[in-house]
Order: C-alpha cells, then structure tokens, then sequence
C-alpha cells in the first residue's frame, strides 16, 4: 500500500507542474489533500501518466529504464 | 492594540476578529483583507446567502465603536446576536450533516461568482434551531483560476470523518470531537476501516488515499517543494465536481445503530401515562406562560416533547441537552417538521461542556458562554443523584445555579424508574427524598408551586431562586 502511495505521489507531482497558481491560504491544507485533489482533477493527466509508464515499461525491456525514467523526468519538468 | 479586546476564540485568521462590546457582535475587516473583502460583496454573494438564511447578515457600522488604533479595521461589521452558541461537539449527527451541507452548498453558490472559502472549520457555523447558519464573513475570498480547494483536510476532519464514525461504526462523534476540538483526523478514520470500506470511491478517495498521500508524501517533501505544490493548479470544473460529490454522499449518510437507543423512544414507551402527561404538560405551559423565559435550558429534553410545550406557552427559545443519541436525533426532527425555536445539543450533565482550546478560554463552558432564564430538570435528579452517585445538595444547588427560575420532577424512589436503577446495586441513597429535596431547595429558593403528577408520586416543583 505504502508503496502504491510513493508510486501516485511521484506520479502525479510529475504531471501538474505545468499548471500553477499563486493563491496561498492562511489554512496549511495538508499534502494528503493537495495531492489527492490533484489526481482527481489531474484526470485528464491520467494520459500523461500513462505514457510515462510506458516508457519505463518499454525501457525495462531495452535494458536502460533508469536513463529513460530520467529523460522523461527532467523533459517534464520543463 | 488598543480598546475592546477580541473574543478569545478569535484569533486564527489575520482577516479580522470578533468582539462583543455591550452585547453586539462586531467583526472587523482589517486592511490586510479589505481588497478580497471589497471583491465579494461587489458580486452580492453576502447579501444573497443572507436573504435565503444561509448566512447571518450584516451592517456596516462606525469603527469608532472598537477604539482600535493598531492596527485600525477597514471595516466594522455588526451581525444579530444568536440565541446561543453551540459547538459541533455539541451537535447531533443530523445536526453535523446538516451543517456540513450548508458548508458545501455556500461553497458551491460562491464559486458560481468567483468567490471560494478560506477554510471549512465547523465552528463557522451556528444554529438557530434546527436550522444552521454560516457565521464568517471573512472566510470568504475571491477565487483564483486553478485553486484548489483549501479547506479540504479541515472539511473532511470537521464534518466528514465524524459523520463516518456514526455512519460506518454506530460510534457518536461527541466524546471525540470534544477531545480534540479540531475533529477526527483522516489518519484515525483510515485505521478503523475494514477491507469492505474500501471498495467505495468516496472513501477510497477522501479517506484512503489522502491518508496515504498524507503519508508517503513526507518521503517527498522536497520533491513536492520543487514542483509547487503549494501553487499547483485544480481545474474548476473537478473543484465544483468534488464538492457536489462530497454533497450528495454526505447527504446519504445515516446513522448505523438507529435502533439501540435508550431513551429515542422514551415518550413512546415510559411509565407516563396520556392522562400524567396532560397534567405535566399543563404545569409547563403555566410555568411558559407565567415566566416567558427568552432562553430556557432543558435538561435531559429527550425527544424535546416539553421543550416543545414550553415553546407553546411563550419561551422565545429553548435549548434542550441530552446524551441520548436517539433522543437527539429525535428533538433535531421535532424541531425540523414544526419549525420550533428548539435546539438539541449532547451534553452529560454530570460532565457539561468546560472552558477548553487555546488558553483554556477558546472555547467557552456552557454556563460562561450564555446565561439562561429558566432551567427545566424533568426526571433527571434521580439520574445523578443515584446513577451517577453526586450528592442530592449539589444536584439541588447546581440546578439553582443553572437559572433564577425553574421547574425540577423528583422521582421517588419507589417508582420503576428508580427501582429499574436499584436493581443491581446497594440502595446508599437514604436522603433521597422529596422532603429532603424540597428542603435543600428552600435553603436557596421559594417554591412557587408543586404538584404530583403520576400515580407513582412524581412531583413537579417551580422554583424561583432567592
């Protein structure tokens, strides 16, 4: 279970990046909740997702899955 | 700062405070906050709320009034004083849900003009009856493209996780939530679960995956940090999407142990009978009539049939307390279907709500926080005079203590309630007599009248203190 959490975690940190605001709140509104909020409208991100792990998965099979993860990653976050 | 102090439960948002000087409720709008302030009654979202009771109106007043130098307050607003302040550990579960929908309902019509909420704290709102009203002028803000909704966590440990805890596991919120003050956590909701939880989205959602991402994002804190979290965006459409679900599942949730009340059907099943009852019931309205209390507390209301009575004969608002979860849930529907003044609260009179919170003084005891005019104690002394073992002196002085006037039954001993109590235990109770009732109460009050009212030999007995 933990380890699903860390999967959707990083997950879903990798896709909403592109997409900011700057409202800021008195109230510390938790990242359980921040994340959780952003893989329920980050639906339309799910494609991103995907892809992503598609990737790795293909890269599993190249034999060079680390190099693809990081590729993808550091493109991402452009 | 200078002048009128705020009330000591008024200091989390830097937006305003709250104070009471000669029995007004002031808020101000400090200059922090005025932009947003400004921003939301142009679009009439307040004075909308306001008209169809959503939210307690208000009125521009003179800041002149506060004294207030640093810093000065933008604004002043004065808002109606309510009957009573009440607390969401206080409240029953239809009253929890009912003000958790109007949390979300608010929440909805004001992200319809641009205006979002600050935060989801229970104590924002406040019961006039059964009715719930939205207190806080200043959780509202103007909405900025791709928020999130901010008061999710607090939402979610304030209403929701609560409500589950009767819902899923028949267990009340009130020992809880009066522990805490803050709610139940999502942390504490998820370790109860069992595997058949799961399978909901709601819960999956709301309660185990933020737990978990609550958790496992700890692990990835910086990571989180380098990519903003705290600016990432949330499409309006999943914002407005996410409250009406929250809406529509709260609005499903009922109570799993309906059926294992006590006293939910007391006026069904006790040892009145129709004729006792009359004559009961009489004696109240004479009482209403007479005395025309404006806040009568009734304690251990029940289903609220006598508060109802007393509502009748001329009390202006009755606040009824009870333990009772079906009784409660009963008074809430009583009270939803005739429209009455009448609020039910859970409140254990052996252990009423204390001063508690920050500095002991956030959130006020129940005797601090209003004062009544009369005091109704129907078929309780027996209950702490011998269930709960207090001597008959303290329940008498308490009483006298609660209200200048009043109306206490004293059940004897030999009728089936009491008996019912003595069953399995030692009889220690030797003073417990109407005599020597009547004679503790005439050390600090007049009887006014007394009158017996069942075959067992209940009495009624009005009371003014001296």
């Amino acid at each position: 279970m933990r380890l699903l959490g860390n999967v959707l975690v990083v997950s879903i940190i990798l896709v909403v990046f592109g997409f900011e605001n700057s409202a800021l709140a008195y109230l510390d509104p938790g990242t359980g909740s921040m994340v959780l909020q952003l893989l329920l409208g980050g639906i339309a991100g799910a494609a991103v997702i995907l892809k992503l792990y598609w990737r790795r998965f293909v890269g599993l099979f190249r034999g060079h899955a680390r190099e693809e993860s990081e590729h993808s990653s550091s493109e991402d976050q452009k | 700062m200078s002048g009128v102090q705020p009330l000591p439960g008024s200091f989390r948002d830097p937006s305003g405070n709250v104070y009471q000087v000669e029995g007004r409720i002031l808020r101000t709008v400090n200059e922090c906050f005025s932009q947003d302030f400004d921003f939301v009654t142009s679009t009439g979202l307040l004075k909308s709320l306001a008209a169809e009771g959503l939210l307690l109106p208000f009125e521009f007043v003179s800041s002149d009034i506060l004294k207030l130098s640093d810093p000065k307050p933008r604004y002043v607003l004065e808002t109606p004083r309510l009957p009573f302040i009440s607390f969401p550990y206080e409240w029953s579960f239809s009253a929890l849900k009912a003000a958790a929908l109007l949390h979300v309902r608010i929440h909805l019509q004001a992200l319809e003009v641009g205006v979002t909420l600050s935060d989801a704290s229970a104590y924002n709102i406040q019961f006039q009856g059964n009715h719930p009203v939205f207190i806080d002028h200043l959780s509202f803000r103007r909405y900025q493209s791709g928020e999130m909704w901010v008061g999710h966590r607090q939402f979610c440990e304030q209403f929701l996780n609560p409500l589950l805890l009767r819902a899923f596991f028949g267990i009340s919120h009130n020992a809880w939530y009066r522990g805490t003050q803050e709610g139940i956590t999502t942390g504490e909701i998820r370790r109860l679960l069992k595997w058949r939880h799961y399978w909901k989205w709601n819960v999956l959602t709301h309660v185990v995956l933020q737990d978990l991402f609550q958790k496992t994002s700890t692990t990835h804190t910086k990571s989180l940090q380098d990519h903003s979290l705290a600016t990432a965006s949330f499409p309006l459409s999943s914002f407005k999407h996410m409250l009406k679900k929250m809406s529509s599942w709260i609005s499903q949730l009922t109570p799993l142990n309906k059926g294992e009340s006590t006293w939910g059907d007391y006026d069904k099943t006790c040892s009145y009978s129709s004729i006792e009852t009359k004559s009961k019931k009489q004696f109240i309205l004479e009482f209403a009539q007479k005395v025309q209390p404006t806040l009568l507390w009734d304690f251990g209301c029940n289903t609220g049939e006598y508060s109802e009575t007393a509502l009748e004969g001329g009390a202006r608002y009755v606040v009824g307390f009870d333990f009772d979860q079906g009784a409660l849930d009963r008074s809430y529907h009583r009270a939803s279907e005739r429209r009455l003044s009448f609020q039910a609260l859970f409140m254990d009179a052996a252990n009423p709500s204390p001063n508690q919170g920050w500095n002991g003084l956030e959130r006020e005891s129940l005797q601090s926080r209003a004062s009544a005019d009369a005091v109704f104690a129907l078929a309780l002394v027996h209950h702490l005079a011998i269930a709960r073992n207090i001597p008959l002196v303290q329940v008498v002085n308490w009483l006298i203590s609660l209200a200048p006037q009043g109306v206490i039954e004293f059940v004897p001993k030999n009728d089936p309630m009491v008996q019912e109590l003595l069953s399995l235990r030692q009889d220690i109770f030797p003073d417990y007599t109407f005599e020597n009732f009547i004679a503790l109460l005439k050390e600090k009050a007049v009887v006014v009248k007394i009158e017996t009212v069942s075959k067992s030999g209940r009495m009624l007995v009005w009371f003014t203190r001296m």
